[in-house]
C-alpha cells in the first residue's frame, strides 16, 4: 500500500515514532500500544480509511487515507457543497417532542428546528445553514430512528 | 463477614423452631427492573437457592438480565409507562409465573407507594419497607418537617409549598432564606424541577419552569425553597432495618463527584468524615429512621458544608445504585438481607455490629459524552473488556454487541475497588479503568480516567462543583493522543491489507461486522484491474 496521510478532527496528524501496535484480541480490536517503557491499551474499531481508537477511554476517530483517495473525497464533498438542499436527519433516536418551524420559514444557520427526546435528554436539532425550511415529515409526539428524515433547507 | 444467615431465635422463626435448616426465604422472586440491578439481584437470588424471574419490554427482549433468569415475562413496549412503570403489568407477570416475593430494585416503581400496596393486595411480598413508610417519604416536604421535628439539623428554607403569586412573581413570604436559593420539587429526586436562584425576582420565572418539569417528571408540580448550601459535600448513610426493631448503620458514602445533580463516583468512607462527624450522622441518620416505621435497605442523604456541620436532605427507601461500595467495605451483602428481613428474618448480630473495613471506591460506566456536557449517546456497544484481578468488582448489564435502547438510563455498568486504604484503593481503580475497552460508543471513562490523576480528588478535598469546575468539559486532545491514535489507525489499516488469505467469508459466530466489512474492502483493494 502506498503511504498513508492521517487526519483527526479535519487536521493532519502525524503517527508517533518509536511505538508499536499489538493485538490482545484481534477480532474484538482490542491491542496494546508500547515504546519499549511504556504500554497503553487501545481499542480499533474501522475498515478501510474511517477508523476509531479508543484510547485512554476517549474515542478519536482517523482518517487513514492515501494521497489518491483524499483528493478524491476533497473533490467529492466540495461538490456536495455547492449543490442544492440540505437534508436534516435524526442524529440520535428518540421522541420528538417540538417542532420549532413550518415549511416556508425562513432560518438562520444554528437555529433550533425541532427538540428530540432520548434517554431522559432534551435535545436541540439546529439548522446547518441559513435557508427557508421545505418538507417538514415529523410532528411532535413521533418516534423517529437514526437517520430518519426530518425537514430539508433549501 | 456476615453473610452467612441469621440465626433467629427459634420461636421467632417461621418454622417453630424445628430442626431442620431453613429453606430458602423465598421459593421465586419477580425482579422488576432491568439491567445491571436486576442482574445483581438475580446473583443474589441464586445464591440463596431462590429462583429468579426476569420481566422486560419489547426493547430488552436480548438482554442480559432475560437471558440470565430462570424465566422471564414481558410486561410490553419499550416506553417505561407501558413497562417497567406499569403495575398491572408486573403484578400480572409476578401471578404468571408463580413468583411469592418481588424485587423493585432502584428507581422506576421501588419506592411507588401504589406499587407496593398492589404487590401486597395480590398476595405477594414487596421486597422494601412497609406502604406507610413509602407514603410518608414521597413527599419531601413533608418529610423535611418531621425530620426537623426530630431534632436533625435540615438545610435552613421553606417547610409549605412556594406558591407563585397572581401576577407570575416573586412571593413575599420567604422569612430569613438567605441567597443563592434552590428551588425543589416536593415530590422530586434526580435533580428535577431543581432551579438555583440567585434573588428574590428570579424566584416568580424559575418556578414556573420548574413545577412544569416537576409536574411532567412526577405528576405533582408542588415546589419549595432551600437555602444553597455551598460549597458543600454529598454523604449518605446506608442503612438495614428488621421488622423485629433491629436497625443497622453501616456507615457512609460520599458521592459529591456529580452532573447534573446525579452521581458518577461514590466511595467509602468519605474522606471528609472524621469519626467525631460519623457519629453525628449516624444519631441524625438513627433519628430520621425513627420518624417512619422502616425495615429494608435505606439511605439518609446529607449536606455536608465546609466545617463539618451536616443537614438532612432526604431519605430514600430503597436499595441505592452505589450499594456496593457499602457491601465491600462492610462485607454485608445488602441485596440478600433486604430479601431475609422481607421474609422475617431478624439481623444477625454480624450484620448490627459490622465495621467498616478497608476503602472502597465505585466508578460508574454511563453511555455519555464527557466532553458534550455528559450528553447520553444511542449505539451498540461492540467491543466490551471489563478489568478484572484482586479487589476488583464488576456489575454490569450488558455484554458486547449490545444495541442501548433508548427509553432508560445510559448505565453500562459499575467498577467497584476495595483495598486497605484510600491512596491503595485510587490506584487500583487508575489500573482497573486502564484495562477497561469499550467500543462502539463513548462512554465517562475518559472522564472517569481523568479524576483519578486530579489533584483535588487524590487528596479527597473536593466538593459537589468537581465536575463543574474542574473537569468542564474535559482537556483538550493531546498532541501525544493524536500521534498514538494515527499510529494504531495506519496499523490496524495496513495489517487489514496483508492479513486476507482469500475471499470474502460469511462471518463466524461472534465476528464483529466491522471486522467482516474490513476484510471484504481490503480484497476489494486488491484485486487486479
Amino acid at each position: 500500500m502506498s503511504e498513508l496521510e492521517f487526519s483527526i478532527d479535519g487536521e493532519p496528524a502525524t503517527p508517533i515514532t518509536g511505538w508499536s501496535l499489538s493485538w490482545v484480541d484481534r477480532s474484538a480490536g482490542f491491542a496494546q500500544l508500547t515504546d519499549g517503557t511504556e504500554s497503553i491499551s487501545c481499542l480499533v474499531e474501522g475498515a478501510g480509511s474511517e477508523w476509531v481508537v479508543t484510547l485512554r477511554g476517549r474515542r478519536i476517530p482517523v482518517t487513514a487515507r492515501t494521497w489518491r483517495e483524499r483528493v478524491l473525497a476533497e473533490a467529492e464533498s466540495s461538490a456536495a457543497r455547492h449543490a442544492g438542499p440540505a437534508e436534516v436527519q435524526a442524529t440520535l433516536p428518540g421522541l420528538v417532542v417540538a417542532v420549532a418551524v413550518r415549511d416556508g420559514d425562513e432560518v438562520a444557520e444554528g437555529a433550533t428546528l425541532l427538540t428530540i427526546e432520548a434517554m431522559k435528554m432534551q435535545n436541540e436539532v439546529r439548522s446547518p445553514r441559513a435557508g427557508r425550511v421545505a418538507a417538514v415529515t415529523v410532528a411532535p409526539g413521533q418516534t423517529v430512528s437514526a437517520g430518519a428524515p426530518l425537514l430539508r433547507i433549501e | 463477614m456476615a453473610t452467612s444467615r441469621s440465626d433467629p431465635d427459634p420461636s421467632l422463626r417461621k418454622d417453630g423452631g424445628q430442626t431442620d435448616p431453613p429453606g430458602p426465604p423465598f421459593r421465586r422472586i419477580l425482579i422488576a427492573n432491568r439491567g445491571e440491578i436486576a442482574v445483581r439481584i438475580i446473583r443474589a437470588c441464586r445464591e440463596m437457592g431462590i429462583s429468579p424471574v426476569a420481566v422486560y419490554s419489547d426493547a430488552d427482549a436480548h438482554a442480559m438480565h432475560v437471558a440470565m433468569a430462570d424465566r422471564a415475562e414481558r410486561i410490553g413496549p419499550p416506553a417505561p409507562a407501558s413497562s417497567y412503570l406499569s403495575i398491572d403489568a408486573i403484578v400480572d407477570a409476578a401471578r404468571r409465573s408463580g413468583a411469592d416475593a418481588i424485587h423493585p430494585g432502584y428507581g422506576f416503581l421501588s419506592e411507588n407507594a401504589a406499587f407496593a400496596r398492589a404487590v401486597a393486595a395480590s398476595g405477594l411480598v414487596f421486597i422494601g419497607p412497609p406502604v406507610a413508610t413509602l407514603e410518608a417519604l414521597g413527599d419531601k416536604l413533608a418529610a423535611r418537617r418531621s425530620v426537623g421535628a426530630a431534632g436533625v439539623p435540615i438545610v435552613p428554607g421553606l417547610l409549605v409549598p412556594l406558591m407563585p403569586t397572581e401576577d407570575g412573581g416573586a412571593p413575599t413570604e420567604l422569612g430569613e432564606i438567605r441567597f443563592p436559593a434552590l428551588l425543589k420539587a416536593a415530590a422530586g429526586g434526580g435533580g428535577r424541577g431543581m432551579r438555583r436562584v440567585d434573588a428574590p425576582e428570579q424566584i416568580g420565572p424559575a418556578l414556573a419552569s420548574a413545577g412544569r418539569e416537576a409536574m411532567a417528571a412526577f405528576g405533582d408540580g408542588t415546589i419549595y425553597l432551600e437555602q444553597l448550601v455551598a460549597p458543600a459535600r454529598h454523604v449518605e448513610v446506608q442503612l438495614l432495618g428488621d421488622q423485629h426493631g433491629g436497625l443497622a448503620i453501616l456507615g457512609e458514602r460520599e458521592c459529591s463527584v456529580q452532573r447534573r445533580h446525579q452521581k458518577l463516583v461514590e466511595e467509602s468512607p468519605s474522606p471528609a468524615v472524621t469519626p467525631r462527624i460519623r457519629e453525628q450522622l449516624a444519631e441524625s441518620a438513627r433519628r430520621v429512621a425513627g420518624t417512619v416505621a422502616f425495615h429494608s435497605a435505606a439511605t439518609v442523604e446529607f449536606l455536608l458544608d465546609a466545617d463539618g456541620n451536616h443537614y438532612f436532605l432526604e431519605m430514600n427507601t430503597r436499595l441505592q445504585v452505589e450499594h456496593g461500595v457499602t457491601e465491600l467495605v462492610t462485607g454485608v451483602d445488602l441485596v440478600a438481607w433486604q430479601i431475609r428481613v422481607a421474609a422475617g428474618e431478624r439481623l444477625s448480630a454480624a450484620v448490627l455490629g459490622a465495621a467498616l473495613r478497608g476503602h472502597a471506591i465505585e466508578a460508574r460506566l454511563y453511555a455519555e459524552d464527557p466532553h458534550h456536557d455528559f450528553a447520553p449517546v444511542a449505539g451498540t456497544v461492540t467491543g466490551w473488556r471489563m478489568p478484572d484481578g484482586d479487589g476488583v468488582r464488576v456489575d454490569a448489564g450488558i455484554a458486547a454487541d449490545t444495541v442501548l435502547p433508548v427509553e432508560y438510563d445510559p448505565l453500562l455498568a459499575k467498577l467497584m475497588v476495595h483495598a486497605p486504604s484510600r491512596p491503595e484503593a485510587i490506584a487500583q481503580l487508575r489500573r482497573a479503568l486502564d484495562e477497561t475497552l469499550i467500543g462502539g460508543v463513548q462512554t465517562d471513562l475518559s472522564f472517569l480516567r481523568w479524576l483519578v490523576d486530579d489533584p483535588t480528588f487524590v487528596e479527597g478535598a473536593y466538593d459537589t462543583d468537581i465536575v463543574a469546575q474542574r473537569w468542564g468539559r474535559g482537556p483538550d486532545l493531546g498532541e501525544e493522543e493524536r500521534s498514538l491514535a494515527a499510529l494504531a489507525a495506519g496499523e490496524a489499516r495496513r495489517q487489514a491489507v496483508l492479513d486476507v488469505p482469500r475471499g470474502p467469508e460469511p462471518p463466524a459466530p461472534g465476528e464483529r461486522a466491522w471486522a467482516v466489512t474490513g476484510r471484504r474492502e481490503a480484497v476489494m483493494r486488491r484485486r487486479p484491474r
